[in-house]
């Protein structure tokens, strides 16, 4: 019975080994994946981890002011980068957006680049007769936004023959778009340092 | 017997070497392509080009002119693929780079081969040129979304290179005063250093990063509609040429709402003249051999200016003067290049020299004969590395205006021929670019037609 037992429990280990991914690798001398979640210094520019860490905190911040009640709609306005590097700031504002929309905190309403596509689309829709009556979208139904989302990024850098230093700040603003009252605002400041 | 036989196997590798790149005249063979290209008879350039590239093994240099010469031609899908063959070798060099910085130094410090040896890695400014260059291509042909490709490429490369560069300089003040070496380029008597500290190659921040390329990665952005991205491109471009009215009000007008206007932002580019060549001169140094201060020539580059065509700042636009602001030198930036250079190269040399010096007294002890041979093949071996991409354009210069969607006229100044470039404006962003080289003005892409001046086909009839 013992042995029925530690055999059953062997073979559920067995099974369950199986389960993990065996999938074949390819080729792979000097090339891995990494952690995307990994802590970045490979240059002092802005990186990946400053992204990471600017899209959470704000989100954090954002998400537990309390101003966020019943999933208003908000449109997101681009991040001015005010620094003289390239930095997509588009991708934050997607983090933040991405972050905020999976925890169902809040609506998202077209923003300046998706709108013309939506346009269009309504126009294709209501205009060229290719569609089923019943299944085009009416017009005059977008939802307008309650509030918009706006911010900046700067830097500061200062260089010597031995240190280079940045310093970021990144801030960010939810404006009531009726009463053009700031709702909510924070910043966040990452500074690097490297010595030659 | 030994030192006979050495001496015949010196004499042989000195004539083997004639046959490789450390003998390959560069400038001789692009003389007579930019002459054909001046002409306006690119295919005879091409053609030359091929001549002299026959074998398997093409390098950077080949790619980079095909590419300007077939986009002369306007052929831009040929260009794109020639320009395509020299970005993988630069992406090679780019990679090797990131992943042993420290042995790439080490490998490019070596004192034993002569530079002009070395297979050709391109100047840091044609880096940054080509993949500017192959955006303009594409944006000849209204693409933009592949435009912002190469352009974010250019800015990751330039990011590249700097790193490099700051640790070279380092490195190369530890081995000269590891190597005692303390002669600078001011120290070279009979070489003209005042093309090297003229104001035009001081002001510039380095060699490789061009307001140009960040003024149009500006654009780019803006046109797509990422002003995020926009903004750094002309802030950039404003910190490389100061003073500038036309990359400040880029700036300042990103942030107002665009026109409600059916007009179209139109960005002019004017590429002329073409890229200086590379010379060598021979100057004699005081060098330490055994012991003795020997006065030994060596070989040293110099910056020559293409004048095959004069400098313009103004052309017209239906009629009406159009100011250019410039924005680009090539000339300045390979001075550049070659003033930050030359304490490496000075250093080099010299090293090279006095381990050859000490070497040939050696033999000449056993067996002058033998070291005829060596003084023989390193005076056949030595000279400065005179390759440079030398189809690329010289000077750069822009215009952004507005203009009402359809067809408008662009007239060169009239002592370049006055020659007439119909341009169809239908994009609410477009860029518009026209070379000149000589009297000869190229254009390619859709929305231009180049028409034969007046002047030129009634001298063409005389003929």
């Amino acid at each position: 019975m013992m042995f029925a037992r530690f055999s059953l429990l062997a073979v559920v280990v067995a099974l369950a080994s199986g389960c993990a991914n065996n999938s074949p690798v390819l080729g792979g001398k000097n090339i891995g994946y990494g952690d995307t979640k990994a802590v970045e210094l490979v240059t002092n520019e802005f990186g990946s981890t400053d992204l990471q860490m600017i899209a959470e905190s704000m989100t954090r911040s954002l998400a537990q002011s309390g101003i966020l009640q019943g999933r208003p709609v908000v449109q997101v306005y681009d991040v001015k980068n005010k620094t003289s590097e390239y930095i997509d700031t588009r991708e934050i504002t997607t983090s933040i957006k991405t972050q905020l929309m999976k925890s169902g905190t809040a609506r998202f309403s077209s923003d300046n680049t998706q709108m013309q596509s939506q346009v269009d689309q309504l126009k294709l829709q209501n205009q060229s007769g290719l569609y089923k009556k019943n299944t085009v979208a009416k017009t005059g139904n977008m939802i307008a936004a309650k509030y918009r989302l706006e911010g900046s990024i700067s830097s500061i850098v200062k260089r010597s023959s031995d240190y280079k230093d940045v310093f970021y700040k990144f801030s960010l603003q939810l404006i009531d778009v009726e009463s053009g009252l700031a709702e909510w605002m924070d910043e966040k400041e990452i500074r690097k340092t490297t010595e030659r | 017997m030994a030192s006979r036989v050495l001496t015949i196997a010196m004499l042989c590798a000195a004539v083997q070497l004639t046959g490789c790149a450390a003998f390959r005249n560069y400038d001789g063979e692009l003389q007579q392509t930019n002459q054909h290209l001046s002409s306006g008879n690119v295919d005879a350039a091409l053609a030359l080009l091929e001549k002299n590239n026959t074998g398997e093994d093409k390098d950077l240099l080949y790619y980079f002119e095909k590419g300007e010469l077939l986009r002369s031609k306007g052929d831009l899908a040929g260009s794109q693929t020639a320009w395509r063959e020299a970005d993988s070798v630069v992406f090679k060099w780019e990679e090797s780079v990131k992943l042993d910085t420290d042995k790439y130094l080490g490998q490019f410090g070596s004192y034993l081969v002569n530079d002009k040896v070395r297979r050709y890695e391109g100047y840091d400014y044609e880096k940054v040129m080509l993949t500017t260059q192959m955006a303009l291509n594409l944006l000849a042909q209204n693409d933009f979304d592949g435009a912002r490709t190469e352009i974010k490429k250019t800015h990751e490369r330039e990011a590249v290179i700097a790193e490099l560069r700051d640790k070279e300089y380092l490195k190369r003040e530890e081995q000269a005063e590891k190597e005692g070496v303390h002669t600078e380029y001011k120290d070279l008597k009979g070489y003209p250093v005042a093309a090297l500290d003229a104001p035009e190659v001081v002001g510039l921040k380095n060699s490789y990063q061009s307001a140009f390329s960040h003024y149009l990665s500006g654009f780019v952005y803006e046109a797509l509609g990422e002003k995020g991205l926009a903004a750094p491109g002309y802030r950039k471009a404003a910190e490389l040429r100061p003073n500038t009215p036309l990359l400040e009000q880029a700036l300042t007008e990103l942030d107002k709402t665009p026109a409600k206007n059916a007009g179209s932002d139109v960005l002019i580019v004017v590429q002329s003249g073409l890229a200086p060549s590379r010379d060598s001169v021979r100057i004699p140094l005081p060098l330490p051999i055994s012991g003795n201060l020997v006065i030994t020539p060596l070989s040293f580059p110099i910056i020559k200016e293409d004048t095959s065509t004069p400098h313009f700042a103004q052309i017209e636009l239906d009629r009406k003067p159009l100011n250019l602001t410039a924005l680009n030198s090539t000339t300045a930036m390979s001075r550049r290049a070659l003033r930050d250079d030359m304490p490496g190269i000075i250093l080099r040399t010299s090293v090279r020299a006095i381990s050859r010096g000490v070497a040939q007294k050696q033999i000449n002890d056993v067996n002058p004969l033998a070291g005829l041979a060596v003084g023989l093949a390193s005076a056949i071996t030595e000279g400065a590395d005179t390759r440079t991409w030398r189809t690329l354009p010289d000077a750069t210069q822009v215009a952004r205006v507005r203009l009402s969607q359809g067809e408008h006229v662009l007239n060169l100044p009239s002592n370049l021929g006055g020659t007439q470039v119909k341009v169809n404006i239908d994009r609410p962003y477009q860029v518009v670019t026209v070379r000149v080289v000589g009297n000869r003005v190229f254009a390619g892409g859709p929305a231009l037609q180049v028409e034969t001046p007046p002047a030129a086909q009634s001298v063409a009839t005389l003929k």
